[in-house]
């Protein structure tokens, strides 16, 4: 077992030694995650107590429902709309830990992308839309 | 400006959008000139995010030029080259004063989950991501790192997300001088999490994943061995075989919600999305770590909920870190470490594709071919 256990130290040893800066963060002292919760004082070049708070747009923006108002600073990325923007304002309402707030999201997001694909080539959708309401006739009068 | 466009699960494309605004006083527009596609994009983009909406530009790894700057940002200038962390973060909330800036209070409304994030839906607070020709970055003061004069953007465009991560992957595994550290997945974060692991002393390092490709780089980039789970009757068992049949040390999940291995969690999880995505990855590390030994979880998950082997972890003892990463916390170390040659993270780049080319590289990305690691855009060609 001796033998083993000197062999394996030996074989890794010539592994370390090609390794560019094998062990030098060894020292838990030396790593930046450690400890995981630091001495509270501000980060980066952060000089506000409190930030100063984004002004609201001129579109809904959500929130979860937790919250009494808007964080100090948001994304606008997409503003809510039609449908899927109705289901998003209903999930928003409903804490986060319920399932169903999840799965209304998840919903309106299938929702989000039907919509944008029937509005997004309207003529596309016309055509398909009148296609299927005359296939369907035509098949009514071929089966009678 | 040009800018990548969500069109719903499994479409994205290049189109014009409206140039970014400061919409808050300590906001800075940033001209993208290298901008990365993450892994977790490919959640983004197969629908396992909630919120993510149609329209919405991706993207949470970039670096650039500062190209404007609000009227209470104090610490750059316009000209000023950044690498910008993926998290948004405000410096003064309750978690950021204590290093936690992952959990920042003050810039997600929309979930507790995390801060706000670029590019990565509204659940992490609706920012619109990199993968564009500019990019609104808010608190601009607290987040973005200053390119040293004499390095360039892809020496440290990695410092945004992936190296971070994978440094704190490792870094929660509390790993010992010549523990065995098992990394699950050989993507760009595993790779990353592999280096971290021998720079903080591990002993042996094992990389399990199914492509053949990437475990042959991982064993040329990060000198480590390798297992294909595939070629495996039962990847726990053979990881407790090499390791005198206790298990590794330490195991790291950097893998995430599409994990492959299992027929019942990619039906469940990755096909019906009955839970949230496959917890696989999760479970092999806690069913081969050692009792007493740590599982550390870089992997994304979202909620709202997994089938996860916790009964497992309870009676063999095990440690459980996890977390998203607390970026601006790593940088300067990580910068060091890249200065010193000890991590060339340029050298996981194995594409890049000028902005145009947007839906080719997720392509090839998501896809897995001709060989990719990790592509990289050039919002602005070469410039």
């Amino acid at each position: 077992m001796a033998a083993e256990h000197e062999q394996d130290m030996t074989t890794a040893e010539q592994v370390h030694a090609d390794i560019p800066g094998w062990g030098v963060d060894g020292d838990p002292e030396n790593r930046p995650g450690v400890p995981m919760l630091l001495k509270p004082e501000p980060r980066g070049g952060a000089h506000w107590h409190r930030p100063e708070r984004q002004p609201p747009p001129d579109f809904p923006v959500f929130k979860r429902a937790e919250l009494d108002e808007l964080t100090p600073a948001f994304g606008t990325a997409a503003p809510p709309k039609g449908l899927s923007g109705v289901l998003r304002r209903v999930a928003y309402a409903i804490p986060e830990n319920r399932v169903r707030h999840v799965m209304l999201l998840l919903m309106a997001d299938r929702v989000d992308v039907l919509e944008s694909r029937l509005l997004g080539s309207p003529a596309k959708t016309l055509g398909t839309v009148l296609s299927l309401v005359g296939g369907s006739w035509l098949l009514g009068r071929l089966r009678t | 400006m040009q800018a990548m466009i969500f069109e719903g699960p499994y479409r994205v494309s290049v189109g014009n959008k409206p140039d970014p605004v400061i919409l808050h006083p300590n906001d800075a527009i940033v001209r993208v000139t290298r901008s990365a596609i993450c892994g977790s994009d490919l959640h983004l983009l197969h629908g396992f995010i909630t919120d993510t909406r149609v329209g919405c530009t991706f993207g949470h790894e970039f670096a650039g030029v500062v190209e404007e700057v609000g009227t209470s940002v104090r610490t750059l200038k316009p000209g000023d080259r950044v690498v910008v962390p993926f998290n948004i973060s405000c410096g003064t909330c309750f978690y950021c004063q204590r290093g936690l800036t992952a959990c920042c209070e003050n810039t997600n409304p929309n979930s507790e989950m995390a801060s706000g994030v670029y590019g990565y839906s509204h659940t992490t607070g609706g920012y619109e991501g990199g993968q564009a020709q500019y990019v609104r970055v808010p608190f601009a003061d607290v987040g973005p790192m200053k390119i040293p004069d004499d390095m360039d953007e892809e020496e440290v465009l990695f410092l945004s997300d992936i190296l971070p991560t994978g440094y704190q992957g490792a870094e929660m595994g509390n790993i010992q001088p010549g523990d065995t550290v098992v990394v699950f997945g050989a993507g760009p974060v595993g790779l990353f999490a592999m280096k971290s692991a021998w720079l903080l002393g591990a002993g042996r390092v094992i990389a399990v994943d199914s492509l053949e490709y990437r475990l042959d780089f991982a064993r040329k980039y990060a000198q480590v061995e390798t297992l294909n789970f595939k070629d495996e009757e039962n990847i726990v068992a053979t990881l407790k075989e090499l390791t005198r049949g206790r298990g590794p040390d330490v195991c790291i999940d950097a893998v995430g919600l599409e994990a492959e291995g299992s027929a019942m969690h990619s039906i469940l999880g990755v096909k019906l999305k009955l839970e949230a995505g496959s917890p696989t990855a999760i479970n092999w590390a806690i069913q081969s770590a050692r009792k007493g030994g740590t599982v550390s979880i870089i992997g994304v998950y979202g909620p709202p909920w997994n089938m996860v082997a916790i009964g497992t972890a309870m009676n063999k003892g095990l440690t459980l870190r996890m977390g998203q990463c607390n970026v601006k916390r790593y940088m300067p170390h990580l910068l060091e470490h890249i200065r010193a040659g000890r991590i060339d993270a340029r050298g996981i780049i194995t594409h890049r594709f000028p902005l145009a080319e947007l839906p080719r590289a997720y392509e090839l990305f998501e896809k897995k071919r001709d060989g990719c690691i990790k592509c990289v855009l050039l919002p602005h060609g070469h410039a």
